[in-house]
């Protein structure tokens, strides 16, 4: 399918992947479209369009802001949707992974909400709160539909844990870098690289990692240690959010970090030990 | 399946929270059934917390309604309400899981009072989390919480109330989980944590059992107990949930009217959902997001009802009902005047349903009502209720 496809393309040119994360309709919608297309044009080589959850869980304080900026402009899951139709319209082909909350997917109805996802041109689905021993349903809408359901492991997910996401994973892995929530951070800690070569002796799936990443420096190190790439969203939430008036004039800024951290994946894959 | 009540219940969390609900749940079946943990525990219940606490027969709400209404006095559980319970048992598990700090959240600030409480009785570091509405409505239990030792964390995401509460305190747990318990307070969250509160409330409807077969020579007709997530109200029902005779009255916060902004009445306006790691009862928009609840009683004011019982009102073995904040004000008074107690907002919700239902009750029935919590933390709201409006 076409994004595992994409990132053993990319696997083979040696290049570590990109995949930021945007929650669509924060602030407008308008600002979405326009900051999908610089995503694009500065080094994306996937998307997560994020649908905004009242309660988002999973979250650190610069999404749960976004969230609720959408949400009081009146986001419509629907809205997320068809913005992902009107991009393949445009041209924009990326490989898209949808990020919604369970209750969202529930409420839509599992079985239709692939369906439309399907029709929309999206790739793949992330569940932030669907583990995967609650996702039977949902995986198998999703297969049904040519979509990938994305998992997640932790630092705090057991070997055996692993090892029972793997035999439902596809598409690639999401690594969570922390223990915690999304939000920009510091420091790529040891146990980050740690799990990194703990899911890649188990799994030849592409392996993303995210949460936490908020400098070229974290997506070089991440790559250089294993990772096939990098999910990189508050950071970049961050920046349009300090000019929320005028949030068109951080594009120019956000286009040159994007351009670094792509820099950076290539540059970590050069990095890395050859095997 | 484990942690499932019919459809409802689950782990709906993120990867990062499984290992320590996996943890915790090994923790609980492990040590929750040793002697050593029961000793330790029911000794805490006698001495600190002080129970058994009486079934009390009203005679006066009794001649009142035409009814034989009994009060189970929760209200006189050291910190002034059943939350206590729940807190010295999660408490004692934490401390022997090697945890060092516990947290949670709080909305009348008598779940957080009680958390303070037990952690400072088992030795361990306590943080609440806490809406900054509902800060400022309950001030006097942040004060006793802060006197406590305990740090009280304002809560400004969202509304700024119980459902944002929750969902700051997961996400704090998600960073701290591997040194830090999280305390829920009431039957809701993943598995396990509905049916470790759930069991540790159930001393409730044990004692209650054992009372009124003792004054009465039979059970109730029925029981009657507020709640939103429902710690109370499953720890009065548990005992007797196959006890089909006894019929089990839930009682939620309706708020000023039944309509989607002004009301907590999730049983009348919500739908399954998904949330705080559960499948429950909720109340959502068409699109799944979750709506802010409205009710004058801080600690009804949640949008969802815990999975249990979600599930038995499903089935109908619980009927759900709802009372209006101005019945709740008028049970307040009526319950003062006729018995000398001051119930919480919370309980009152319980009390008006009986006072305002008759239908639902024959003349000289058995009605115990499960007296959860005492109004001192209320007084403010009760007085400019009936004094300043």
């Amino acid at each position: 399918m076409r994004i595992e496809r994409k990132l053993r393309q990319l696997r083979e040119r040696r290049e570590g992947a990109l995949m930021p994360h945007v929650y669509y309709g924060d602030p407008t919608p308008e600002f979405s479209f326009e900051l999908v297309r610089t995503l694009a044009a500065s080094g994306a080589d996937l998307l997560e369009v994020g649908v905004p959850f009242s309660d988002p869980i999973a979250d650190g304080p610069v999404f749960t802001a976004a969230c609720e900026r959408a949400l009081s402009r009146g986001i419509k899951p629907r809205m997320c949707i068809a913005a992902i139709e009107r991009l393949r319209s445009e041209g924009i082909d990326l490989p898209v992974v949808v990020t919604a909350y369970y209750n969202i997917v529930y409420n839509w109805g599992v079985v239709r909400f692939c369906a439309d996802l399907q029709a929309a041109g999206a790739d793949g689905i992330i569940v932030p709160d669907l583990p995967v021993e609650e996702s039977e349903e949902l995986l198998e809408a999703a297969k049904d539909r040519d979509l990938d359901l994305i998992f997640q492991v932790a630092p705090t997910t057991s070997e055996s844990r692993i090892d029972k996401v793997l035999r439902k994973a596809s598409g690639f892995v999401y690594v969570i870098n922390v223990e915690g929530v999304t939000g920009p951070r510091g420091d790529i800690v040891p146990s980050t690289l740690q799990l990194i070569s703990r899911v890649r002796e188990r799994t030849s799936l592409p392996l993303l990692a995210g949460f936490g990443v908020s400098s070229a420096d974290h997506a070089r190190l991440l790559v250089a240690n294993g990772a096939d790439g990098v999910v990189v969203g508050s950071a970049i939430a961050e920046i349009y959010s300090k000019n929320l008036r005028n949030p068109h004039s951080t594009l120019e800024r956000i286009r040159s970090f994007v351009s670094e951290l792509k820099a950076a994946c290539v540059q970590g894959m050069r990095e890395r030990k050859r095997i | 399946m484990r942690g499932r009540y019919g459809r409802f219940g689950g782990r709906y969390v993120s990867e990062v929270l499984i290992h320590v609900l996996e943890e915790l749940e090994e923790a609980f079946e492990r040590i929750y059934p040793t002697p050593e943990f029961q000793q330790e525990f029911h000794h805490l219940l006698r001495t600190y917390a002080g129970r058994p606490t009486p079934l009390y027969y009203a005679r006066r709400l009794s001649e009142r309604t035409g009814l034989k209404i009994y009060l189970k006095r929760e209200d006189l559980v050291t910190g002034g309400s059943h939350k206590l319970n729940n807190s010295l048992g999660q408490a004692l598990l934490a401390k022997r899981m090697g945890k060092r700090r516990i947290i949670t959240e709080t909305a009348a600030g008598q779940h957080g009072l009680s958390a303070a409480m037990a952690g400072n009785v088992v030795g361990l570091e306590v943080e609440i989390f806490m809406g900054v509405k509902d800060m400022e409505r309950q001030a006097s239990n942040v004060k006793r919480m802060r006197l406590l030792g305990a740090k009280v964390t304002p809560v400004t995401t969202g509304t700024g109330v119980l459902k944002d509460a929750v969902s700051d305190t997961l996400r704090e747990w998600a960073k701290t989980s591997r040194t830090t318990h999280y305390l829920m307070g009431s039957a809701v969250g993943p598995a396990p944590f509905p049916e470790i509160v759930a069991t540790f409330q159930s001393v409730i409807g044990e004692e209650l059992r054992r009372q009124i077969l003792e004054f009465e020579g039979r059970l109730p007709d029925a029981i009657v107990a507020c709640g939103s997530g429902g710690s109370n109200a499953i720890g009065a029902f548990r005992p007797f949930l196959s006890d089909s005779d006894v019929r089990l009255y839930f009682i939620e916060g309706g708020g000023e009217s039944l309509d989607a902004d002004n009301s907590a009445a999730a049983f009348v306006l919500g739908r399954p959902g998904v949330l705080h790691g559960a499948l429950m009862q909720i109340m959502q928009d068409e699109d799944g997001q979750i709506k802010p609840s409205k009710t004058r009683a801080a600690g009804l004011n949640y949008p969802g009802r815990g999975p249990e019982i979600s599930y038995l009102c499903e089935t109908g073995r619980v009927k759900p009902g709802y009372a209006f904040d101005r019945e709740v004000f008028e049970a307040v008074k009526t319950t003062a005047e006729c018995e000398g107690l001051i119930p919480a907002l919370e309980t009152a919700h319980a009390i008006a349903y009986v006072l305002n239902h008759p239908e639902e009750f024959d003349r000289g029935e058995l009605v115990v009502i499960n007296f959860s919590g005492r109004g001192d933390k209320d007084l403010d709201a009760i007085m400019r209720y009936f004094y300043e409006d």
